[in-house]
């Protein structure tokens, strides 16, 4: 094996960096897309911004914090953040240990504490914030005695006499002595619950929060119109009650405050507030930015520069490529160069070479398999195919095409089509090879296998894969971005297996002209395939029902992939009436959405016998290698109601083995959903249901 | 510190152990193993409670009847108040105590040893029984992995500052990768360390251990051997970790980790070693041990029973 470098991709996650890796690892979107645009920093907008796991929440948070705020300013911190024009306090919802705040049969206003507990928390927060940046500052010694002072009165204190601290610094000690005092009383209750008499809250709800920036803004002349931005991330680690907390300060948001928080999909509980009651609205108390889907909107090549530049950046950081003096542009092309794909040629011809090698003087496997469906349709009396042993050779004489396979499977594509409405086959396959010989010589020629391959060239491509036992291949980088799905850490995530792969294989990836191989891009590919599985295990809904689920709507999109006569091409989408289906179906269905399982399309699709719009689904394309599937988005399937419960809802799955083989049924030689054969295909499908 | 200074000894698999291995209270956890129910009958004790966890969803002709506490409730605090009270023991700390913590469910145990610290117990005796194997080597399951929270163990909650931005998590690697995942993703922006157990209970045991908690490492942040972030201590000795514990504690401390969390999640006597270290060390500090709270356990997961330890707390 050779020497290991760092992998370039081994941090995936944002909460690994230290602030000045989430500097150096910064990439913006291009043109009108970039981040700035969309988070408005000094907006007085308060934001919540959802993204599924690996979406870039907490880079991009953190990189408006003001940790990595100072690092962009060499110089003068505080004339840095006046340029900024904001000042960003950052607060993980996980160090709150939130959980503490809940018990049963207890009597404890539990909410209060925890409000009160938040306020504290984010006082001292902010409060670190300016000391750090203002510890070299002439102008705030003349006013810091002044600013604690009256900080200090917005606490009731139950000893008058008690003096207020002279700066931040022992005024942060005050308020951590206050939280202690809390801690204390909240980690004892469970066993000693006489400890929670000596709590005194001392300040009202959110009163800290929106006043200390104020007096701080009324003292300090440079932070005068600078906003003082809470970015409060992690929002899914707090109860519906405790949201509703959050939402209060959202609603009662005052001048000179704003906030930015930061939640995954699943994670907003509430909207409501304790004021009245009153439930927060989109565009009236706040902005709702959609991170995975915002990057799944944008222009695709807006996306993939964005996904490129990343890769860039990472190997550039690690030192595997020098940047280029003619720009960014010039080095993300080098990308694609790392890694080894499928050299263009007519009708894949290269690619497809491995038919000839493997089964030279042999008859193809897709024929055999064509050859025992004729033999089993003449015995099974089907009186329009008279085919005797003679015409069947003579049928898989006429679809050969020796010189490329693929337009061999689109020529069996054909005859299965026409094998339901001729009455001689034989005719038919003769008609095909006509067009088949004149298309081979003129790849403009008009011809239904022109139009079959526009389609399925994907779909055939992954039939003769199979049919020759040979894996799949989701090859280059463009493939690899596709199948992140707007998710960043999945691209990333995809890369480092990747990359681990290609330095077991010995192939110095990444390193001069080297190309990573096939066989390590497709094992890495499988294995941050199975890992995106595995990671969305959830436990709200009886633990595997969501995976349950997603496997089977996979099965049934293989099991159509690889069907004799795919109704659709590309598929990895169906769309469904939601309103009709049952309860459980909904929740696991909003389930798969939230944890990116599935992707919901914008705009639905709209149903071809009713005209109603329905609701339509992606499976997320980093499953796609796991079940053989493809990464692109083209075709989609109409689940019935019945269907759709019988893959997303237990209590139905007994119906699900007679409804799909209805539905492979129809793409299955040599009955066609005619109810007279069952073919393997469709048997794997019923043992991976649990028939 | 040093834990290894405390008293570890071997007990016989066959009974005829010494006086000092006599009690006045021995408590045990009840379940399904060979190996809880043997050390029951071999142990030497004035009084011999059973204690009987709710999360094995015994029904009541399953368990002994006799001198047996439970089930009362799933919080562990609630569980162990119930169980002082019914148990009437007075003047803990003049007792002999014994606790065989093979069939304990970690955060009754933790709050059992906790809540006797507390009561005054200067000395208590814990036994562990190694099995001979686990029922389904690398596969066997401990739980039903529907963890329903995350959250502090009660009595081992510290006190935190508002700067989380060098947090540690030290996660006690044991066989189950749901749970360690679960816990990083709970802890996500925390540095996460792993202490293995190594020598292991048997030898296959690390390799299977390792296996497992491979799939964990895209929570974890890192791979399993990434440098400075992986430690070993055996699987059988809570002395060990204890020590092992403190050093990594100090260590970090001097790269300015202050928040840290532990989360033990390997062996019963990787477990104690948590307890030890953070009733020794932790108490006030921003440490906090958390669990990953299942619904229900197995009642049965090993197979023979290999060895009988016997380690002294002191406090």
């Amino acid at each position: 094996m050779i020497e290991n470098k760092n992998n370039p991709f081994d941090i995936t996650k944002a909460v690994d960096f230290s602030d000045k890796e989430i500097n150096d690892y910064w990439v913006d979107l291009s043109g009108d897309s970039g981040f700035i645009k969309m988070v408005k920093p000094t907006s007085p907008m308060p934001m919540f911004i959802l993204g599924g796991k690996g979406s870039g929440k907490t880079h991009l948070m953190r990189y408006y914090s003001y940790a990595a705020q100072k690092l962009r300013f060499e110089g003068d911190i505080v004339e840095g953040i006046r340029e900024d024009g904001y000042i960003g306090t950052f607060l993980r919802c996980g160090g709150l240990n939130a959980n503490r705040f809940h018990h049963q049969d207890s009597d404890i206003n539990w909410s209060l504490l925890f409000s009160y507990y938040m306020d504290l928390w984010l006082s001292q927060l902010i409060l670190m914030v300016i000391n750090d940046a203002t510890k070299n500052c002439d102008k705030f010694a003349g006013c810091e005695e002044k600013i604690c002072e009256e900080i200090f009165e917005l606490f009731s204190r139950p000893n008058e006499d008690e003096l207020p601290p002279k700066d931040i610094g022992n005024l942060i000690g005050v308020l951590h002595g206050l939280q202690r005092q809390l801690d204390l009383a909240i980690n004892n209750y469970s066993f000693s619950p006489l400890g929670m008499e000596n709590v005194k809250i001392l300040t009202a709800p959110g009163k800290l929060v929106f006043a200390i920036p104020q007096i701080i803004s009324k003292y300090f002349q440079p932070f005068k119109d600078i906003r003082f931005l809470y970015l409060i991330d992690e929002l899914e680690n707090l109860t519906e009650d405790q949201q509703k907390y959050v939402n209060t300060i959202v609603r009662e948001k005052e001048a000179p405050c704003s906030f930015k928080i930061g939640a995954r999909l699943y994670g907003l509980r509430s909207f409501s507030t304790y004021s009245a009651n009153e439930v927060n609205k989109e565009g009236s108390e706040y902005e709702l930015l959609h991170l995975d889907e915002y990057l799944r909107n944008i222009s695709s090549a807006t996306y993939n520069k964005f996904a490129k530049k990343l890769c860039f950046r990472r190997l550039s950081e690690a030192g595997f490529i020098v940047p280029d003096i003619k720009g960014i542009e010039t080095d993300i092309k080098k990308i694609a160069n790392f890694f080894e794909i499928d050299e263009k040629s007519n009708f894949l011809k290269k690619s497809t070479s491995f038919v000839e090698l493997k089964y030279e003087g042999e008859i193809r496997p897709y024929f055999e398999r064509l050859k025992k469906q004729l033999l089993k349709a003449r015995q099974g009396n089907e009186k329009s195919i008279p085919l005797s042993a003679k015409n069947i050779d003579s049928i898989i004489n006429y679809l050969a095409c020796s010189e490329y396979p693929l337009l061999e499977k689109v020529n069996i594509y054909l005859l299965y089509q026409d094998w339901g409405k001729s009455n001689n086959l034989v005719e038919s396959a003769k008609i095909i090879s006509e067009e088949c010989q004149k298309f081979t010589v003129d790849n403009s020629y008009q011809c239904r296998q022109k139009q079959r391959l526009n389609h399925f060239q994907a779909d055939f491509f992954a039939q003769l894969l199979r049919e020759c036992n040979l894996k799949q291949r989701y090859l280059g980088v463009s493939d690899f971005i596709d199948m992140s799905g707007g998710l960043p850490r999945n691209l990333l995530t995809i890369l480092k297996h990747i990359y681990q792969w290609s330095v077991f294989n010995n192939e110095a990836p990444f390193v001069g002209n080297n190309k990573i191989s096939v066989s390590s891009q497709r094992e890495g590919v499988l294995e941050a395939s199975d890992w995106f599985f595995r990671d969305a295990r959830i436990v709200e809904l009886n633990g595997t029902v969501i995976q349950d689920s997603i496997s089977k709507l996979a099965t049934l999109f293989r099991d159509i992939r690889f069907s004799d006569k795919p109704a659709e091409c590309s598929i990895s989408t169906f769309s469904a009436d939601l309103t009709s289906i049952s309860a459980t179906a909904q929740k696991t269905i909003k389930a798969s959405v939230e944890r990116s399982l599935l992707i919901s399309i914008p705009g639905g699709q709209r149903d071809r016998n009713t005209k109603r719009i329905d609701s339509k689904f992606q499976l997320n394309p980093m499953l796609a290698p796991r079940w053989d599937l493809p990464v692109h988005r083209r075709g989609a399937i109409a689940l019935s109601t019945v269907e759709v419960n019988a893959i997303f809802d237990p209590e139905y799955t007994d119906s699900l083995n007679e409804l799909l083989q209805r539905r492979i049924g129809r793409m299955t030689a040599p009955a066609f959903g005619k109810g007279k054969f069952q073919t393997s295909s469709q048997n794997d499908l019923i043992d991976q249901f649990g028939d | 510190m040093d834990y290894t200074i405390f008293y570890r000894e071997e007990l016989s698999c066959t009974g005829g152990w010494d006086d000092e291995s006599s009690w006045d209270v021995f408590i045990s956890a009840f379940n399904s193993s060979e190996r809880v129910s043997k050390v029951f009958e071999l142990v030497n004790a004035a009084n011999k409670h059973w204690i009987i966890q709710p999360d094995y969803g015994y029904e009541v002709d399953e368990y002994p009847q006799t001198n047996s506490f439970g089930p009362y409730s799933n919080n562990e605090a609630e569980f162990i108040k119930s169980y002082f009270n019914d148990s009437d023991m007075e003047n803990l700390c003049q007792l002999r105590i014994c606790i065989d913590i093979t069939g304990f469910i970690k955060p009754y145990m933790m709050h059992l040893i906790f809540m006797l610290k507390r009561l005054g117990v200067k000395k208590l005796d814990v036994i562990y029984s190694e099995p001979a194997r686990y029922a389904d080597k690398e596969k066997t399951t401990f739980s039903d992995k529907e963890v329903f929270e995350i959250r502090q163990v009660y009595g081992f909650a510290g006190m935190h500052k508002p700067d989380v931005s060098k947090d540690i998590l030290i996660i006690g690697s044991g066989y189950d990768d749901e749970l360690i995942s679960k816990i990083a993703d709970n802890k996500n922006h925390c540095k996460k360390l792993q202490i293995f157990g190594l020598p292991s209970l048997r030898p296959e045991m690390y390799q299977e251990n390792i296996l497992n908690s491979h799939k964990a490492s895209e929570a974890i942040g890192a791979g399993i051997r990434t440098a400075g972030s992986t430690y070993f201590a055996p699987a059988n000795d809570p002395f060990v970790v204890a020590t092992e514990l403190s050093r990594v504690f100090q260590q970090e401390r001097e790269k300015k980790g202050i928040n840290t969390y532990l989360c033990p999640l390997a062996t019963k006597p990787q477990a104690l070693g948590f307890i030890l270290f953070y009733l020794t060390e932790c108490q006030n500090e921003p440490v906090s041990i958390i669990y990953p709270f299942c619904r229900s356990h197995s009642k049965e997961t090993s197979i023979g029973i290999s060895k009988i330890s016997k380690y002294t707390l002191e406090f």
